[in-house]
């Protein structure tokens, strides 16, 4: 059974649909650009609490807000009845809108759109850190120091253990990848040297067969 | 000389002690569904259309489609050991091919990697797989000829150097003994020949490779593989790879053919690529791009201008129809960026007339130009081919079982004695003199007194009594490469006595 080989699928990333991200980073821009500077924390506070606290108690709810059988219009009215009063105006009037365009369902993808452009708009980003062992506090200091020195916004580590880097560290910043880490050293090495072999065997070979002088 | 293994060691050695190793920066995206030898990939932002990707198992991919949110890739290799979710890097380089002498003589798949077992390929040089082709400025009109060595061919439809000769036929109707003929007919004339197997049965690239070989062809050719087994998207570039390899020696100036067998199988492989992206599909489920896969393609053939060295790369695509069935979508597009095609049918094949050429419908756009004056001669092939067509049209009538007079009866008797000349052994290319000796004794009627089917046997000693006896003769052809008034004296009077010759033996 074990010697079959393992295939990992469904990883968290991938089930990001890339083309429902691209749509809830445009609802995340727009609200973020409705918010005054000052509210802003307040707003996006309000929506991650809607979010990741509200929606999961109230599954009924849930339900009713991302199935077809509400109309556009009832929908909205549901919204208003619910939260008017209870929610800053800004953030009923976001999820009324957000009613009214059909994209209820979306609600957890914008929220974690939100929070991200939220960051970027803060001269903050997320950085992926790839180690062979586990940091100490002391390492994550010193790489967040370094980072912050080199790159032009505040970095915000995501840090993560693979033991087949062997050594070395790798970072991620969006979709570059900076690997300074032993495997890829290595692979190096080994390229360098098996062609520098197959030279030195085929020039032995052309020596053999084009005997100069003996 | 023997090998030293501690120099290499040490090589190995002192490349360790010297290694400093770089931080490598790439771009990554991760995959999102694979299969069929294609993946989507989310990320890689900044790819480029064309470029070349890696996927961590170390099979390389091809980016074909840039979408909204989405890279899609073709995967030129294995594809199996990809997951999902894995991570996928940009290289910032295009698809390329290794080029360069080492090449010649090898077994190679469509990305250069040897397949024959004689050790690794070292070459330090490349080329992109997709080049533009050279401007109008770049070029040179097709003149000088490319001997196929097949009488049918050389005589009626020649083949210049930079031309592009279509072959089409039904299946098992000898498309692919054509090009190797040409391949073998290479030897000793400087021309550098890469043979494109794509999306054959392994077995008959196998048998390509062995008579290549058997022929010594192999001295100077290239095979590069990409069988029916290969994954669509190798079979898809096996033949701009061909090209690519083509056009390293063809800038140097020297002269290449190539040969795509058969560019309807990489339509085929294109269709199912461009069909699993989700490009629309057009006529026949093709994608709308098609034709300009086939014409991009057949562009590169060309003959340099002398500017740029002269070199020339001829190209031989080989389309297999159904049926006979030269309109359908691949066969008529190719027809039409072709300089010409020479077409061949079953029933000449079954009724033994090999190569099974089809001379009414066969043509070559370049034509006179590409053929030498012997050849051209009004007196050797210059009225062959209207002749044969004659023929092929009293021979209807003759069928009806009428009563003929004298002279249509002659005509139909040198008809059947030059279709019988025509025909021609697998492997057995014929010098270009030796073409026009026996085309020449043909239509001026020497052989008219043979039995039709003796003329085979009359040819072969016809022609070894040239090359022994007659040697002055054949070699003023092969020099002046024209049959001035005193060869064709000449020519005439050898002819007269080999014919009393022949006609003494067979009593």
């Amino acid at each position: 059974m074990t010697d079959t080989q393992q295939v990992q699928t469904r990883i968290p990333s991938v089930l990001e649909d890339p083309s429902v991200d691209s749509i809830a980073r445009v609802y995340a821009d727009a609200l973020l650009d409705a918010v005054p500077a000052a509210q802003q924390a307040e707003v996006v506070g309000e929506l991650r609490e809607f979010v990741e606290e509200v929606l999961p108690r109230q599954a009924e709810l849930r339900r009713l807000l991302s199935s077809a059988a509400l109309g556009k219009d009832e929908k909205e009215t549901l919204v208003g009845k619910i939260l008017d009063g209870r929610g800053s105006p800004l953030f009923v009037n976001f999820l009324k809108v957000l009613a009214r365009h059909s994209r209820l369902d979306l609600l957890p993808p914008i929220c974690r759109q939100v929070g991200l452009q939220a960051e970027l708009r803060s001269g903050r980003r997320r950085v992926q850190v790839t180690s062979a062992i586990p940091a100490t506090p002391q390492l994550q200091r010193l790489v967040e120091e370094s980072l912050s020195k080199s790159l032009d916004f505040t970095p915000i580590l995501e840090w993560t253990v693979d033991e087949s880097l062997v050594g070395g560290l790798r970072i991620r910043v969006g979709d570059t990848v900076y690997d300074g880490s032993l495997r890829s050293r290595l692979r190096q090495l080994q390229q360098r040297v098996e062609q520098r072999s197959t030279n030195e065997i085929q020039s032995g070979r052309d020596r053999f067969s084009h005997p100069e002088g003996d | 000389m023997k090998f030293k293994a501690d120099e290499i060691a040490s090589v190995i050695q002192k490349e360790i002690e010297d290694f400093r190793g770089q931080i490598e920066t790439s771009e990554v995206g991760r995959v999102l569904e694979v299969g069929d030898g294609i993946a989507r990939v989310y990320g890689l932002a900044g790819a480029m259309s064309g470029e070349m990707v890696e996927f961590p198992n170390g099979t390389r991919g091809q980016v074909f489609n840039l979408e909204e949110n989405s890279v899609g890739v073709i995967i030129l290799g294995d594809y199996l050991t990809i997951a999902e979710g894995d991570e996928v890097r940009t290289t910032g380089a295009l698809l390329s091919v290794p080029v360069g002498e080492a090449l010649v003589g090898r077994v190679i798949d469509p990305l250069g990697n040897p397949l024959d077992g004689k050790g690794p390929i070292v070459t330090a040089q490349s080329r992109p797989l997709e080049a533009i082709a050279p401007g109008i400025a770049g070029r040179q009109p097709v003149t000088e000829p490319l001997q196929t060595g097949i009488k049918a061919i050389d005589s009626m439809t020649p083949v210049g150097r930079g031309q592009r000769e279509l072959i089409i036929g039904d299946r098992k109707t000898g498309k692919t003994a054509i090009c190797l003929d040409t391949i073998i007919n290479q030897k000793g004339q400087d021309v550098i020949c890469v043979y494109v197997a794509c999306g054959q049965r392994s077995t008959s690239v196998a048998s390509v490779v062995e008579a290549l070989r058997a022929n010594g062809a192999m001295d100077y050719t290239v095979v590069i593989s990409a069988p029916a087994s290969a994954p669509a998207p190798l079979q898809y570039i096996a033949p701009y790879a061909g090209a690519a390899i083509c056009e390293h020696f063809m800038y140097q100036g020297k002269h290449t053919l190539v040969v795509y067998d058969d560019l309807s199988k990489q339509a085929t492989a294109y269709r199912q690529l461009s069909l699993l992206m989700r490009r629309p599909p057009g006529r026949e489920a093709y994608p709308g791009d098609v034709f300009y896969c086939h014409s991009r393609l057949l562009e590169r053939s060309v003959k340099l201008s002398d500017e740029l060295g002269g070199g020339s790369m001829t190209a031989l695509p080989v389309i297999e129809t159904l049926q006979g069935d030269v309109s359908a979508y691949i066969p008529t597009n190719v027809i039409s960026i072709t300089d010409g095609q020479i077409y061949l049918e079953p029933d000449l094949f079954f009724a033994g007339v090999r190569p099974a050429v089809n001379v009414g419908i066969s043509v070559s756009r370049v034509g006179g130009n590409a053929q030498t004056k012997a050849m051209k001669n009004k007196k050797v092939a210059g009225g062959l081919r209207l002749d044969l067509a004659a023929f092929r049209e009293l021979e209807a009538f003759a069928q009806l079982g009428t009563e003929l007079d004298k002279e249509t009866q002659a005509r139909l008797d040198r008809g059947y004695r030059m279709v019988e000349l025509l025909k021609q052994p697998q492997f057995q290319p014929l010098h270009f003199a030796d073409q026009v000796t026996s085309i020449f004794a043909g239509t001026q009627g020497f052989f008219d007194a043979v039995p039709v089917n003796r003329v085979a046997e009359a040819e072969r000693e016809l022609l070894r009594f040239m090359r022994e006896e007659k040697s002055e003769v054949r070699n003023a052809i092969i020099e002046s490469k024209n049959i001035s008034d005193d060869t064709e004296k000449a020519l005439r009077a050898a002819l007269d006595e080999f014919r009393k010759r022949f006609a003494e033996s067979s009593k």
